[in-house]
C-alpha cells in the first residue's frame, strides 16, 4: 500500500513539472515545426519534424555571433568576478573587522541598486569614451552585479575549511596571502566552480545591461539579439523558437552541473550555525 | 538583472563542521616548493613584447601612407538585403570616379538609432555624412552637430538644379535660416485593402470618412474573426492617428508651436478611430500587435483595411494582386491629407574634410538612383527624374502614391511653419503610442486625449 | 610567538602600526579590488545620479542646474504614480503567490517518494531559462486567439482574452509569468530548511495526538519563519528591480499599464533624453528599496 502511494506521488510529481515547464516544452517542440504548422497545428507533437528554422537562423541572422559574444562578456566577467569574490571572500571568513562588516553592508547595498541608475551615468560616462558597443563596460556591470552573491556564498565554503589549516601553514612560515592560495582555495575548488558556473549563467542569461551597452549587430548577446528578432519579425514563430531553443542549450548543460551545488548550497546555509 | 539564488547575508554560517576532503593534505613546505619551481619564461616574453612593438610601428607607418581624404558615410538601411550591397556598389563607383576621396560605406540599423548618433557625437566619431530620419538633422543641429549647407542649395538653385526637387521638399529642411539636409526620400502612409474582400461583399472601395465607416461595418463578421480594419499598437500605430488628424486638416502644434491636441479638428479626428473600435469594426488585438501582426493579420484576412508604408505588396507576394490602394480619403470637411517624412541626408560639423563631404553629398544625392532600381527602397524619390524612371512608374502601387497622395503629405509639425527638433521627441517618447493604444482598447477619447495632451506638453516645455 | 627560519623565498606580510598594535595590510588589500570596481560602477553612478536628477540634462549635455525641479514635476506626474502603483502590486502579488506555490511545492517534495530529486531538478528550470527564452515561450501561448491559453478557454466557451493588447490583461500577464520565474527560488530555500526540521518533532507531536495541520501550523511555520522573510524580502527587491519581464513582453504597454518604476526610468532616459527626470525616478526607486528592506529587517529582528 505504502509502495503504490509513492509511486503515485512521483506521478503527481511528474505532472507538476509536466504543466509548470509546459511553455518550455513547447519551444523545444515548436522549434521543430514550420511557422505555418504553428500558427494551425493543434497537436503537442510536432507532426512533420523539420530542421528549417535551425538553418534559417543559421544562415540568415547572426545568431552564433551572439551566442560568441555573450560567452565573452560571461566569460570574462567571471574569470574577473570569482577571483575578485574569492579575495573578498577569504577576508571575509578569516578576519573580524569592522570594515568587513562595512563591506557587508555595502554588498547588500549593490545587491538592492537598482541598475537604471547605474546606467545612466555609466552611460554618458562610456559614451565619452567611446566605449559604448564595447565588451568592457558590460564586463565590468556584470562583475559588480555578481559580486555580493559571489562573496558571500565563496565566503560560506571558505567557512567550511576548517581555519586549523591556516594556523598550521602560519606556523610552518606561509604568509596568510600564501596559506589562501596554497591551501583554502584548492580544498574550495567545488565551491569556486560552483560559483562560477552561477555567475556565468546569471551573466549569459543577462539582458538588461547588455541591450544598453552592445546595440551594433555584431555585438549583441544572445538574449539581445533574440528581443530584437522578436521585435522585428514578430511573426517569425518558427525562427523564434529555434533562437530560443538553441540559446537555452547552454543554461541547461550549465544547470545540469550545478544542480546539485544549488541544492546544496541552500542546504549549508540552512544549517543552524 | 541581479541574480536569483539562495545567498545569506543576515545568518553567518559558523563552518563548525568538519569536512575531509580526499585524503590529500597539503603541507606548507610542499607549497612553498610549488612556488619556488615557477618561473618567468623569460625568453618568451621577450619575443612577445618585440612582436608587438613591430605590429604597433607597422601599423603607425601605413596609416600615413595614403596621401588623399577620408570619408564616413553611415547609411541607415532603407530597404531589404540588396539595399545595402547597392549602397556599397554606389560608394565604390563614387570612390572610382573620384580617386582622391575615398569614402568608407556603414550600414546603421534603426535599432536604437538616435543613441548610436548621440554617442558618436559625444565621443568625437560622428561621421562625415549620414541619411536619416525626417526630423534628424533638425535635431542634431540643435545640439550643434550639424554642417548647414545653405551653399550647396545656393549653387544648385543657381545651377536650375532645384528644380528636380518636388516642390516643398527642400525647404522642409529648413530651419533657423539654414538648410541643415537634403532630402533624399519620402516616406508615406497609405490607405491599403483587400479586393478579394470587397468583392466577395459586393463594396466599392470608399473615398471618404462616412464610407469608410459604412464598409468597415459591413466587412466585419466577427465569427468568422474577419474585421474592417485591422491596427496596430506601436509606432505604426501612432501612424493612424497623424495620417487622420491631417486627414482632417488639423495638426498637433499651432502656428507657434504650442501643443494644439485638444483641437476641434484633432478631435473629431480621433473620435472618428474611437468610433471605429466601438463599434466593433477593428481587429480587437490590435492594440498589441506591432508592424508585422497587422501585416500578417491583414494578409490572413483579418482586417480588409490597413494603414501602412509604401511596398505592402512587394512584403505579401502571395496576395499581391489582392492588394489595392485607397485614394485619399476625403475628411468631413472635404480636406485630404496623410503623414509624410522627408527623409535626410546631412553633414557632420565634426568632419574633418567638410569640402569633400560636400562633393560626395552632391554626387550621392544625383546617382542614387540604383538604390531604387537595385536596392528597391519602397520609399519614394524626392527628384522628378528618379520618380519618371519605368522602375517606378511601370510600379503602379508607387505610380498611385506619387501622385495621389504625396501631393497631400504633410508633417508632423503642422500647423508649425517649420520643423523643429522636439520633433523627434515627441515621436520618440510614445505619447501617441499610448494614445492610439488607449484609443484601439476603446478608452474615453476626451480623457485619454487629455492625458497625451499633458504629457507632450510635458515634452515640449521640461 | 617565535618566529620559525624564514627561508629566503618566502616573505613576511609587513605589518603596519596603528597606536602601538600591529594591523595587518591583507585583508584590505584583500577587499581593495572589489571595493574599487564597486566604487567606480555604483558608487561614482549613484554620486552622478544625484547629481544629474538635480540638472536637466540630456545624454549630451548636463544641463542647468535646477534643484528639486524634477521631483517635484515627478511628483505632479500621473505617469509616476502609474509605475509606482504597478511595481507594488507587480512585488506584492509575485511575493505571496510564488510564495504560496514555493512552500506548497517544498512541502510536496519534502516528502519520501522515488524520483524526486528529478522532479526538484526539472522544477527549477523556470527560474534557470533566460529571461527571452520564457517570454517568447509564453508569448506564444497568450498571443492571439491560436494561442493555447485561447484555445483552453475556448473549450469552456469563454471567449478570446488577447493578453497584449488590454491594459488590464497584460498586467496579469506579466505578473503571472514573473511568479513562475520566481516560484523555484522560493521552493529551493523553504524545501532546503524543510529537510534540516528534526524529524523527532513530528513524531513526537504525532505521539501527542496532534493533526497535521497543527503540526504544520506548530512545527513547521515556525522553522521557516526566518528564512521567509529573507526570501521575502529579496523577492521584493528583485521584483522592484525587475526590467526585463515587463519590457520583453509588452514594453511596458499597451497604454503604459506595465511600465514599472524602472521602465518609466528608462523612457525618460531613453525616450525623451532626460536625464534628470531619469535619474530622479531611480533615486526614489532606490530609496523605496532601502525603506522597504529596512522595514522588513525590523520584522525579522523582532521575530528572530
Amino acid at each position: 500500500m505504502k509502495f503504490n502511494f509513492k509511486w503515485l506521488l512521483l506521478l503527481v510529481g511528474l505532472a507538476v513539472v509536466f504543466i509548470v515547464d509546459f511553455p518550455i516544452l513547447t519551444v523545444i517542440l515548436n522549434s521543430f515545426r514550420t511557422t505555418d504548422s504553428i500558427l494551425s497545428s493543434r497537436n503537442i507533437l510536432p507532426d512533420q519534424p523539420t530542421l528549417t528554422n535551425y538553418f534559417y537562423i543559421n544562415t540568415r541572422t547572426h545568431f552564433w555571433t551572439f551566442l560568441l559574444n555573450s560567452g565573452i562578456v560571461a566569460l570574462a566577467s567571471t574569470a574577473l568576478g570569482t577571483g575578485l569574490a574569492a579575495l573578498a571572500g577569504f577576508a571575509m571568513s578569516r578576519f573580524r573587522l569592522r570594515v568587513l562588516g562595512i563591506y557587508n553592508q555595502a554588498l547588500l547595498i549593490v545587491q538592492m541598486f537598482p541598475l537604471i541608475l547605474a546606467i545612466i551615468p555609466l552611460f554618458v560616462m562610456f559614451r565619452r569614451l567611446d566605449l559604448v558597443n564595447n565588451f568592457v563596460p558590460v564586463i565590468l556591470v556584470y562583475t559588480v552585479t555578481q559580486l555580493p552573491f559571489a562573496t558571500w556564498m565563496l565566503r560560506s565554503y571558505f567557512d567550511s575549511v576548517p581555519k586549523e589549516l591556516d594556523e598550521a601553514a602560519r606556523v610552518d612560515g606561509c604568509s596568510r596571502l600564501r596559506g589562501f592560495v596554497q591551501i583554502v582555495l584548492p580544498l574550495s575548488t567545488p565551491g569556486i566552480a560552483a560559483v562560477a558556473i552561477f555567475s556565468f549563467l546569471f551573466s549569459y542569461n543577462e539582458f538588461f545591461i547588455s541591450s544598453v551597452f552592445l546595440r551594433d549587430e555584431n555585438r549583441m548577446t544572445m538574449p539581445v539579439g533574440i528581443q530584437s528578432f522578436m521585435q522585428q519579425y514578430s511573426t517569425d514563430w518558427g525562427g523564434l523558437m529555434a533562437s530560443a531553443a538553441l540559446a537555452m542549450v547552454p543554461t541547461l548543460i550549465l544547470f545540469l552541473f550545478i544542480q546539485k551545488y544549488m541544492i546544496s548550497g541552500a542546504t549549508a546555509g540552512a544549517v543552524k550555525g | 538583472m541581479h541574480p536569483q539564488h539562495s545567498s545569506y547575508p543576515f545568518r553567518r554560517p559558523s563552518g563548525r563542521f568538519t569536512v575531509s576532503f580526499c585524503g590529500n593534505r597539503i603541507t606548507s613546505t610542499n607549497a612553498a616548493k610549488l612556488v619556488k619551481n615557477r618561473r618567468w619564461p623569460r625568453t618568451h616574453f621577450l619575443n612577445s613584447v618585440s612582436v608587438l612593438a613591430a605590429t604597433a610601428l607597422l601599423g603607425a607607418f601605413t596609416a600615413h601612407a595614403k596621401d588623399h581624404v577620408d570619408l564616413q558615410f553611415w547609411d541607415m538601411i532603407w530597404g531589404p538585403p540588396e539595399y545595402i550591397d547597392t549602397g556599397k556598389a554606389l560608394v565604390a563607383q563614387f570612390n572610382q570616379e573620384h580617386p582622391d576621396i575615398t569614402v568608407t560605406y556603414r550600414s546603421v540599423p534603426w535599432n536604437n538609432w538616435y543613441q548610436t548618433f548621440l554617442t558618436a557625437i559625444g565621443s568625437g566619431t560622428a561621421p562625415d555624412v549620414s541619411t536619416g530620419a525626417g526630423y534628424q538633422a533638425v535635431q542634431l543641429y540643435d545640439q550643434g552637430a550639424i554642417l548647414p549647407i545653405d551653399d550647396v542649395i545656393g549653387q544648385w538653385k543657381t545651377d536650375g538644379k532645384l528644380d528636380d526637387f518636388l516642390p516643398k521638399t527642400i525647404d522642409t529642411l529648413k530651419y533657423d535660416n539654414h538648410y541643415v539636409a537634403l532630402p533624399w526620400a519620402i516616406d508615406i502612409r497609405v490607405w491599403y485593402y483587400r479586393k478579394d474582400l470587397f468583392e466577395q461583399a459586393h463594396l466599392q472601395p470608399p473615398t471618404s470618412w462616412q464610407e469608410l465607416k459604412t464598409v468597415a461595418q459591413a466587412l466585419t463578421k466577427a465569427d468568422k474573426d474577419q474585421y474592417g480594419l485591422v491596427a496596430c499598437g506601436d509606432t505604426l500605430g501612432s501612424h493612424y492617428l497623424y495620417t487622420l488628424i491631417l486627414n482632417n486638416g488639423g495638426g498637433l502644434f499651432t502656428k507657434d508651436r504650442k501643443i494644439d491636441l485638444g483641437s476641434d479638428r484633432n478631435l473629431e479626428a480621433l473620435q472618428f478611430l474611437s468610433e471605429l473600435v466601438q463599434n466593433h469594426n477593428v481587429y480587437p488585438a490590435s492594440a498589441g500587435y506591432h508592424d508585422d501582426d497587422e501585416v500578417s493579420a491583414f494578409s490572413q484576412g483579418k482586417g480588409a483595411i490597413t494603414l501602412h508604408a509604401p511596398g505592402l505588396a512587394g512584403r505579401l507576394p502571395k496576395i499581391r494582386d489582392k492588394i489595392g490602394l485607397l485614394k485619399p480619403l476625403t475628411g468631413p470637411h472635404g480636406e485630404q491629407g496623410t503623414i509624410f517624412w522627408v527623409n535626410n541626408i546631412m553633414l557632420y560639423k565634426q568632419s574633418k574634410h567638410p569640402a569633400e563631404a560636400k562633393i560626395f553629398l552632391q554626387w550621392w544625392s544625383e546617382h542614387e538612383k540604383d538604390l531604387w532600381t537595385k536596392g528597391h527602397v519602397t520609399q519614394l524619390p524626392v527628384r522628378k527624374s528618379f520618380a519618371a524612371d519605368p522602375y517606378l512608374q511601370d510600379n503602379p502601387e508607387t505610380a498611385f502614391i506619387l501622385s495621389n497622395y504625396v501631393p497631400v503629405g504633410k508633417n508632423t509639425a503642422t500647423h508649425a511653419t517649420e520643423i523643429f527638433p522636439k520633433l523627434n521627441d515627441v515621436e520618440g517618447e510614445g505619447v501617441m503610442q499610448t494614445l492610439v493604444q488607449n484609443l484601439l482598447q476603446g478608452k474615453d477619447v476626451n480623457a485619454s486625449v487629455k492625458e497625451a495632451s499633458d504629457r507632450l506638453k510635458s515634452i515640449m516645455t521640461d | 610567538m617565535p618566529r620559525a627560519a624564514i627561508q629566503s623565498s618566502q616573505r613576511v606580510a609587513p605589518t603596519l602600526l596603528v597606536r602601538g598594535l600591529p594591523i595587518e595590510r591583507l585583508p584590505y588589500l584583500l577587499l581593495l579590488p572589489s571595493l574599487t570596481l564597486i566604487c567606480l560602477i555604483e558608487l561614482y553612478p549613484f554620486l552622478s545620479g544625484v547629481s544629474y536628477s538635480l540638472h536637466k540634462g540630456t545624454l549630451l549635455s548636463t544641463g542647468n542646474f535646477v534643484a528639486l525641479d524634477n521631483y517635484v514635476r515627478l511628483f505632479n506626474s500621473p505617469d509616476f504614480y502609474n509605475s509606482l502603483s504597478f511595481s507594488f502590486f507587480f512585488a506584492l502579488f509575485n511575493v505571496v503567490f510564488s510564495y504560496l506555490i514555493g512552500l506548497g511545492l517544498a512541502l510536496f517534495l519534502n516528502l519520501d517518494f522515488p524520483g524526486r530529486g528529478l522532479c526538484r531538478v526539472l522544477l527549477l528550470i523556470p527560474w534557470i531559462v533566460p529571461a527571452v527564452v520564457s517570454i517568447v515561450s509564453w508569448k506564444w501561448l497568450i498571443a492571439d486567439r491560436g494561442g493555447l491559453v485561447n484555445i483552453i478557454l475556448a473549450t469552456f466557451g469563454l471567449g478570446p482574452i488577447y493578453f497584449l493588447s488590454q491594459s488590464g490583461w497584460a498586467m496579469v500577464a506579466v505578473i503571472v509569468i514573473k511568479i513562475w520565474r520566481s516560484f523555484p527560488f522560493m521552493m529551493l530555500s523553504l524545501l532546503a530548511q524543510l529537510q534540516v526540521i528534526d524529524r523527532t518533532l513530528y513524531e513526537a507531536g504525532k505521539l501527542d495526538g496532534a493533526s497535521h495541520w497543527q503540526l504544520f501550523w506548530h512545527i513547521t511555520l515556525p522553522h521557516l519563519k526566518n528564512i521567509s522573510i529573507v526570501q521575502a524580502i529579496l523577492m521584493v527587491i528583485w521584483s522592484i528591480n525587475d526590467f526585463e519581464t515587463p519590457f520583453l513582453l509588452t514594453q511596458g504597454g499597451p497604454s503604459n499599464a506595465t511600465e514599472n518604476l524602472i521602465l518609466l526610468s528608462y523612457r525618460y532616459t531613453f525616450g525623451r533624453n532626460d536625464i534628470g527626470r531619469g535619474s530622479a525616478v531611480a533615486i526614489l526607486t532606490l530609496v523605496l528599496l532601502v525603506v522597504l528592506a529596512t522595514l522588513m529587517l525590523h520584522q525579522q529582528r523582532k521575530i528572530a
